[in-house]
């Protein structure tokens, strides 16, 4: 009888171990989903008209260029940073470049007599100080006010019928993706309290 | 005693008013440039290209061969590297438009073709700036060489606005050519022009406070996309055309006024007719060229016509074909600049 309560302790302790192991493994990853795709970066406006008959959706000719060339896959003009990661051979020559123009610049300021300690170390600084900014704006560490805040104010414009211009990144989505209507803004809009602040 | 002290202070105090009249006149334009520029960018861009684009070439081409000695002696290898420089890149800039419309590169190969270009340029900046530091005695410019260096390299990283950077930083070049050249012949002047050129960075800031958020030009006709375009709008497109066209218009009524209005009636030249042969050294000199110089001055006026005249009759092509050559009076400043330096 008691190897019996022993063997039926042992399978009920087998058995709820067996749950918690089957509670610990990581549940099966979703299906992935489509990535979003950004094709560009560019400005928009957003244009009460009340002589208008319906909502129009107006692109310049360049925009819609490169929006076909990216759609393509043929490149078009992409921002800055992001033409520039896109670009390994570039990028390779361009820090080739910055490392020798910085190792030319060290030695000279090393050898360069004219200069007092405390001159070579404010230099130093100084040297740092651009490198970092330099990698700084590269890597648009310091964009300035986020792109949500030229659209704070977009509620009170509508209403007084005055255009908002701001940033707006165009994003391809798969079809199965969508919801909803076919062409779809999405604005940083954030809700504003009753005394005005956000 | 006291009629020394008087010597000594009557000049300077001769030159006051004349030099509160100058600086009145520079804060004067500039205001007025920036405030048309601002109003009315692509009616203003068209109407001064057309109207002072190949006059203010005349009027540069002619300083330039006022500041050419008759001998080069020891600045020989400095002129010849100049105008071998010259040649080669405007031939290779005149070039590229060519091969870009054959369609033998991709648009990454297209960006390392323009690096190159920008490279080759500035490898032959520094390379003037060294063989000029080499007649000067005192002069300390080895710094050029890792600043040369590392414009290469963001050059690399980003050939298009690097390019871009070159459209906006030449009509500043003016400003500098007019800096030395006050500092020759009106030194008393200097200190009050180097004052209103502290205005140039707020005239530029209020611009840009303004315009940032304006609405972007309409680029539906084809010389008003190409215009928007020359300004950078493809390059930034996050920022507002009608800022990008402004600025760079305002800048360009600075340069045309720098060259067509300041330097020729500044200074000694002021009193000298300037269709006159004899005024340039080179002509005058026993030992000079008059007819060359002559037949050269009288080509250049014939450029000048034929240019205004193209601007009546497809302003478009003609506006791309002059930037295109224009690269060469960009570049051609540099040398001469250096040799004021």
């Amino acid at each position: 009888m008691k190897s019996l309560i022993v063997a039926c302790c042992i399978v009920l302790l087998a058995a709820v171990s067996t749950q918690r192991a089957n509670a610990d493994i990581a549940k099966p990853k979703p299906p992935d989903k489509p990535a979003e795709k950004q094709v560009l970066h560019t400005s928009l406006e957003i244009v009460p008209d009340p002589k208008a008959f319906e909502a129009k959706l107006v692109i310049s000719e360049s925009d819609w260029k490169q929006l076909r060339a990216a759609l393509d896959g043929t490149g078009g003009n992409a921002p800055l940073a992001a033409s520039i990661t896109r670009s390994s051979t570039r990028t390779i020559i361009a820090g080739l470049l910055m490392f020798l123009s910085v190792s030319i610049a060290g030695v000279l300021f090393a050898r360069s007599a004219s200069f007092g300690r405390t001159r070579k170390t404010v230099g130093a600084v100084v040297l740092i100080a651009a490198m970092l900014g330099v990698a700084a704006i590269i890597t648009r560490g310091n964009a300035g006010p986020p792109p949500s805040y030229r659209w704070r104010n977009l509620p009170q414009a509508l209403a007084e019928g005055k255009s908002t211009v701001g940033s707006v990144d165009i994003e391809i989505t798969p079809d199965d993706t969508q919801v909803g209507p076919h062409i779809r803004l999405v604005l940083p809009l954030k809700k504003q309290n009753s005394t005005g602040e956000e | 005693m006291q009629s020394v002290v008087e010597l000594k202070i009557w000049p300077a105090a001769r030159a006051l008013p004349n030099a509160r009249v100058f600086a009145s006149i520079v804060v004067l334009c500039m205001l007025a440039s920036a405030a048309f520029a601002s109003w009315l960018p692509l009616q203003v861009s068209i109407v001064t290209l057309f109207l002072f684009a190949g006059p203010h070439n005349w009027f540069e081409f002619r300083y330039f061969l006022m500041r050419l000695p008759v001998r080069f002696g020891r600045s020989r290898t400095f002129f010849l590297t100049a105008f071998a420089g010259l040649g080669v890149l405007t031939i290779a800039y005149v070039s590229l438009p060519l091969l870009y419309n054959a369609r033998l590169w991709s648009d990454e190969a297209w960006s390392t073709v323009i690096a190159t270009w920008n490279s080759l340029l500035l490898f032959w900046l520094v390379l003037l700036v060294w063989l000029r530091s080499k007649q000067k005695l005192h002069a300390n410019w080895t710094w050029t060489i890792p600043a040369g260096i590392g414009l290469c390299s963001l050059n690399w990283l980003a050939p298009d606005t690097f390019s871009l950077a070159i459209v906006y930083i030449h009509p500043l070049i003016a400003l500098w050519f007019l800096d030395r050249h006050l500092r020759r012949t009106r030194p008393a002047w200097l200190r009050a022009y180097r004052r209103c050129l502290c205005l140039l960075p707020l005239v530029l800031a209020a611009m840009i406070w303004q315009l940032s958020q304006t609405t972007p030009l309409l680029d539906s006709n084809g010389l008003f996309w190409r215009i928007t375009q020359h300004s950078g709008a493809q390059v930034l497109p996050q920022v507002s055309s009608h800022l990008l066209v402004s600025v760079h218009m305002f800048l360009e009524m600075l340069h045309y006024g720098v060259w067509i209005v300041a330097l020729p009636l500044i200074g000694r030249w002021a009193n000298a007719k300037f269709w006159d042969i004899k005024t340039v050294p080179v002509a005058r000199h026993p030992k000079g060229f008059p007819r060359v110089i002559a037949g050269v001055m009288m080509l250049a006026v014939v450029v000048v016509v034929v240019l205004w005249f193209g601007f009546s009759v497809d302003y478009s092509t003609t506006r791309d074909v002059y930037f295109t050559i224009a690269i060469a009076h960009v570049l051609a400043e540099a040398p001469f600049l250096l040799r004021m330096l």
